[in-house]
């Protein structure tokens, strides 16, 4: 049974009198009661998040009912309470949702879908996604894939979901050619994505098979090939393989596990109501889903903050000095250490690293330089932050030296005060409950799912190097003088090239998650880049970089569009740790050479204002673009091609490949102007 | 449980999205607006976590009355 559902004596005698206040018309009255029965947890419990939403859907707040029921989603995972704070959302308009980002899906299943569908744009919600959901009639996912004109499509998906279960897939219970059935299989799969990628430009998500937990073989099962087990397990594994570029594939095997399959599958849900997924599994499959598409939109955290006294080590070292740190030895000791395991397994995945800590600057640092123990080292973090100043004050400075908005950050630390003070003041900031048992600090942090990413680049697994390398230079840049002398002391290169078949996939991400220097913000799919690619009038190219620092690798992308004689910029970003390095002068170069040799005589350009791109909003002025004209703050520019001179001066030299290395490369240091 | 009532009522009240919503021992699914297929098994289901019992394949399937229910229920929490 989930404990989840178990409520406190105390949340439910509030609950019941808030009721008795509501049905006396007296919303304020229930409203204060409830709210003051919350004060008393730092993740108020679901029910107790539900009805305030309902308080304040009776006042007619709708941004505080919106705040509260999404807050019922980092309670716990009620299946009652999701479904009944989801419905209150139903009536909202997007736009009041004050959501990151909006995406189109399509919901193409093998069971009922009805409880899932609502449950999953409550959690996208959460994750800063508002969700529009078209719903096929469940067991019609291949007619709807294969009828180019179905509703599917006429829908226009950004994604679409396949949400299937273990029943669906067509193996036999025992079979004498296992290899074969099983690429049947696979076959079918990877031709209903083909069918899905040729009729639309939606990003596909797979549910895998999650394999019963029933076996007649029982262990045997397990060795024989031919079993439905094994062949289930093998086409999970094969699907994985062939999941192309566009394809999201979710282990819904790993999450039922994780769950428990008796209680994933309930076949009496299944036998009244073709529940395929026990409705109380159902908000951690939406959780995850909604994690992996929000993460293919860019959303995914980037830069872990980390407090250090009993969050990476037992003991406080200002107090208990390095010698008396937890840390390696005993259990708790052993807990700290698998916790720095697992922080520096996310760096390895492109997580940046940050210290926030209220120590003296040389105290804090002491137990990375002299503990044996200690696995996470002084380098391993971009910024290190410890002094007395209030922690949202040093997140603000940390946001500012990496560029990243707080939206990017999560926030770490074992005090829940500072948790709370940081949650109130920087709601942008993800700051997750710790449990105070240490022992519990992976699985917690783990659960949040905010560091899920949808791919794995180059550029993701040396993005903590890159970042580490920024507020390096960030340092020279005080010291070197001039501005020219900054610019030419970093020995910049930079490749410009047309977007390749390889590149597709950081292109996709780029587009996804740049903000701040974007002049249009479109958020182009993998399928609509790869239209661009093959449509002869369009001009695209990506920058990579590189300095006497690091190789920041692909970091701008520009698509323009030829129309007659104009060159049209459809997209032009560029990734927030190369900003102030004049590559934009050297990509204007190459647009206009691009612009020239396909006899077009001006280029044109637009900036749509955002929340976020107010950096850009004179660029295209400040590159001797001409103002066209001006709409709802849109701005449209034009520049002649006829005018061979471009003002500025980059200090970036253009390279077909960056194999010969400059001389002060990799050696950290920079080289002083002479 | 003293309150088995109460709870039912509140459990209706959760998957109902209605604060006011009041039980009455007569009252069958036609009495009680959105009640259907889906609402049904939600609301089933609600029933089954809130008082940690599990009902059988028919139990699920069948209800008459809300007094049928809470005596179903009283049975099941001897």
């Amino acid at each position: 049974m989930n404990t989840d559902y178990i409520q406190s004596a105390s949340v439910q005698a509030a609950i019941h009198q808030a009721n008795q206040l509501l049905s006396a018309n007296d919303c304020r009255g229930a409203l204060e009661l409830c709210l003051s029965a919350a004060d008393a947890y730092e993740l108020p419990p679901g029910a107790l998040c539900l009805k305030i939403a309902r308080c304040y859907q009776r006042l007619g707040d709708t941004d505080a009912m919106v705040r509260w029921a999404l807050s019922a989603v980092d309670a716990g995972e009620e299946f009652t309470v999701w479904l009944a704070c989801a419905n209150l959302l139903k009536n909202v308009p997007a736009g009041s949702l004050k959501a990151r980002r909006t995406a189109r899906l399509a919901v193409l299943s093998s069971y009922t879908t009805v409880q899932f569908v609502p449950l999953l744009q409550l959690a996208a919600l959460r994750q800063g996604v508002a969700l529009e959901i078209h719903e096929s009639p469940f067991g019609q996912y291949q007619q709807e894939v294969l009828n180019p004109s179905s509703a599917t499509y006429a829908f226009k998906p950004d994604f679409l979901l396949f949400a299937v279960d273990e029943r669906e897939a067509n193996l036999p219970n025992h079979c004498a050619q296992p290899f074969e059935a099983v690429e049947k299989e696979t076959a079918r799969w990877k031709s209903l994505w083909q069918g899905a990628a040729s009729n639309s430009t939606a990003t596909i998500i797979q549910h895998n098979f999650a394999l019963s937990p029933e076996d007649a073989l029982g262990h045997l099962g397990s060795r024989l090939a031919g079993s439905r087990y094994r062949m289930l397990q093998e086409l999970n594994r094969r699907l994985a393989e062939e999941a192309g570029e566009n394809v999201l594939l979710l282990d819904c095997d790993r999450i039922a596990g994780t769950f428990g399959k008796e209680r994933w599958f309930d076949p009496r849900y299944w036998l009244l109501s073709r529940q395929a997924v026990a409705l109380d599994a159902l908000p951690l499959l939406a959780r995850h889903t909604a994690a992996l598409l929000a993460a293919r939109l860019g959303l995914s955290r980037k830069c872990l903050v980390l407090d250090l006294d009993n969050t990476l080590w037992g003991g406080t070292v200002g107090e208990d000095g390095v010698s008396g740190l937890q840390i390696g030895d005993g259990p708790k000791g052993e807990a700290y250490l698998a916790f720095q395991e697992y922080i520096r397994a996310l760096k390895s995945k492109g997580i940046i690293l940050a210290v926030c800590s209220k120590n003296d600057e040389a105290v804090a640092k002491e137990p990375f330089e002299k503990h044996p123990r200690m696995l996470l080292r002084l380098d391993d973090f971009a910024v290190f932050v410890a002094n007395w100043r209030p922690k949202l004050e040093n997140l603000i400075s940390i946001s500012r030296t990496l560029n990243l908005g707080l939206d990017s950050f999560v926030f770490l630390d074992d005090n829940p005060a500072e948790r709370r003070a940081m949650r109130q003041a920087l709601p942008a900031v993800e700051t997750p409950a710790l449990p105070d048992d240490p022992a519990l600090y992976v699985r917690a942090l783990d659960r949040t799912l905010l560091f899920e990413t949808a791919a794995f680049t180059e550029e993701d697994s040396r993005r903590a190097e890159q970042y580490a390398a920024r507020a390096k230079a960030d340092e020279a840049r005080a010291a070197a003088g001039s501005l020219a002398e900054f610019y030419s002391s970093l020995k910049m290169q930079a490749i410009i090239e047309p977007i390749s078949r390889e590149q597709l996939l950081r292109v996709v991400q780029l587009l996804g998650k740049t903000n701040q220097f974007n002049l249009t913000t479109r958020r182009h799919s993998f399928g609509t880049v790869n239209e661009f690619l093959k449509d002869p009038s369009c001009v695209h190219f990506t920058a990579r970089l590189r300095d006497c620092f690091t190789d920041h690798g692909l970091v701008a992308l520009l698509i323009a569009f030829v129309q007659g004689e104009t060159l049209s910029i459809d997209s032009w970003l560029m990734s927030c740790r190369v900003i102030g390095r004049t590559l934009e002068f050297e990509m204007l170069r190459y647009l206009c050479e691009q612009g020239r040799e396909r006899g077009c005589r001006s280029i044109r350009g637009l900036y749509i204002p955002t929340e976020k791109n107010g950096l850009v909003r004179d660029l295209f002025s400040d590159l001797g673009f001409r103002l066209i004209e001006e709409k709802n703050g849109t701005t449209t520019w034009e520049r002649s091609l006829d005018d061979e001179s471009l003002r500025q001066r980059s200090f970036i030299q253009r390279v077909a490949s960056f194999d010969s290395v400059p001389e002060e490369m990799n050696d950290g240091k920079l080289a002083r102007p002479a | 449980m003293a309150n088995l009532h109460d709870q039912l009522e509140g459990v209706f009240q959760t998957i109902f999205n209605n604060d006011q919503l009041q039980l009455r021992d007569d009252m069958s699914p036609p009495d009680i607006p959105g009640w259907d297929s889906v609402a049904h098994i939600n609301l089933m289901f609600g029933i089954e976590q809130a008082f940690g019992i599990r009902f059988t394949g028919d139990e699920l399937a069948r209800l008459e009355t809300i007094g049928e229910l809470k005596r179903l229920l009283a049975s099941r929490m001897r």
